[in-house]
């Protein structure tokens, strides 16, 4: 098998669970249409980015741009290392942040009914 | 011949470590309600104070909401006025507790902002600066400029904390800073909500205590980085 196909078949599967994802998050409105484009922007990207690394690469190549050897299995690897890290803490921040916001209503609301109680 | 019923105001007193004069404070703010046309509720947010904050505001009559975690000025105000958009009321007033404002300023804000017909209302410590040392204009002309430029507001006074809200400013108005930032994200939120902001001039009372807890000029720095930090989320969505 191609190694450039292995590239995109090992990627797929966070990119595709990064789209569902934006996408759910926005249908629920737990995604602002701002934060919601970019998302969906950025793995687009980083899926075309993946799908014309051979094209990319021959045509540095021909044009005498780059001397690098072919993509290699630890090239493979780490790519694919860097779209997990990116995935999972793309994901880590959404819910921190969904988690302070929270965190913070969850305060706000138990101080008032907290002193609520003592007045009465 | 049927009364009319006196308009409710709230006014929020976010207090952090304040025993030694939120006793004074609440008093000053009670004496001068006492002769106006309004019913006036005092509400101290203690946030997590180390001291007697809370007892201290209690004794006096003041509703005391207490945190259990310290969340900042900006976290005691939000819950403040929730408070006050809670319970029905029709204006709300902030205050700082250190007892750099005048109790005057407070009533008059509230006269003026029922006149004016606005939603949230600016006490400027700048329109007269009278008594402000240099390095405190300098430091807050430079907050407001920063304001101008992150948000595009005017403002003369940015950072003050005396300010009067309107039914609909406490219904709609919320913001995501926690810190001192949150004076600045609170201008630029009621501009995204299109509310009508003014301001009016009020006086400082520096005292030694006041200056001691007051902002210095290097929390500006920070308030400046959480300010740019709350711009770049923004845009990114």
């Amino acid at each position: 098998m191609s190694r450039y196909l292995l590239l995109i078949l090992l990627n797929i599967p966070f990119i595709m669970l990064s789209i569902i994802g934006a996408i759910t998050q926005y249908k629920l409105k737990r995604l602002t249409k701002k934060r919601f484009i970019i998302q969906i922007f950025i793995w687009i990207l980083v899926l075309v980015g993946l799908i014309s690394v051979e094209s990319i690469y021959t045509w540095l190549f021909t044009h005498n741009l780059t001397q690098t050897e072919p993509l290699s299995l630890f090239d493979v690897i780490q790519i694919t290392a860097i779209v997990v890290v990116y995935y999972v803490a793309n994901r880590s921040h959404t819910k921190i942040e969904m988690l302070e916001r929270r965190v913070q209503d969850l305060h706000q609301e138990l101080s008032i009914e907290l002193s609520t109680k003592g007045k009465k | 011949m049927k009364s009319k019923t006196p308009l409710r105001v709230c006014v929020v007193m976010p207090a952090y470590n304040e025993a030694s004069v939120i006793g004074d404070v609440i008093l000053d703010v009670t004496k001068i309600f006492k002769n106006s046309p309004f019913s006036v509720e005092i509400v101290v947010v203690n946030d997590a104070s180390k001291d007697n904050t809370a007892i201290i505001a209690k004794k006096h009559g003041a509703t005391v909401i207490n945190h259990i975690l310290n969340s900042g000025a900006g976290g005691a105000t939000a819950t403040g006025l929730s408070y006050a958009q809670q319970n029905g009321f029709d204006i709300a007033a902030t205050m700082d507790s250190d007892g750099q404002h005048s109790a005057e300023d407070v009533l008059n804000g509230i006269n003026e902002i029922i006149k004016q017909k606005n939603d949230l209302l600016i006490g400027s410590r700048l329109i007269e600066s009278k008594g402000m040392s240099k390095t405190k204009i300098l430091g807050n002309k430079g907050l407001s400029f920063i304001t101008y430029l992150l948000f595009g507001i005017n403002s003369t006074d940015s950072q003050s904390g005396l300010r009067i809200y309107s039914r609909t400013a406490l219904e709609q108005l919320r913001w995501k800073t926690s810190g001192y930032e949150f004076c600045s994200e609170m201008l630029w939120r009621a501009k995204q909500l299109g509310l009508q902001v003014g301001e009016y001039p009020i006086k400082t009372i520096y005292t030694d205590y006041s200056k001691s807890k007051g902002q210095n000029n290097w929390n500006a720095v920070n308030i400046v980085k959480n300010l740019l930090k709350q711009r770049i989320r923004e845009l990114l969505g």
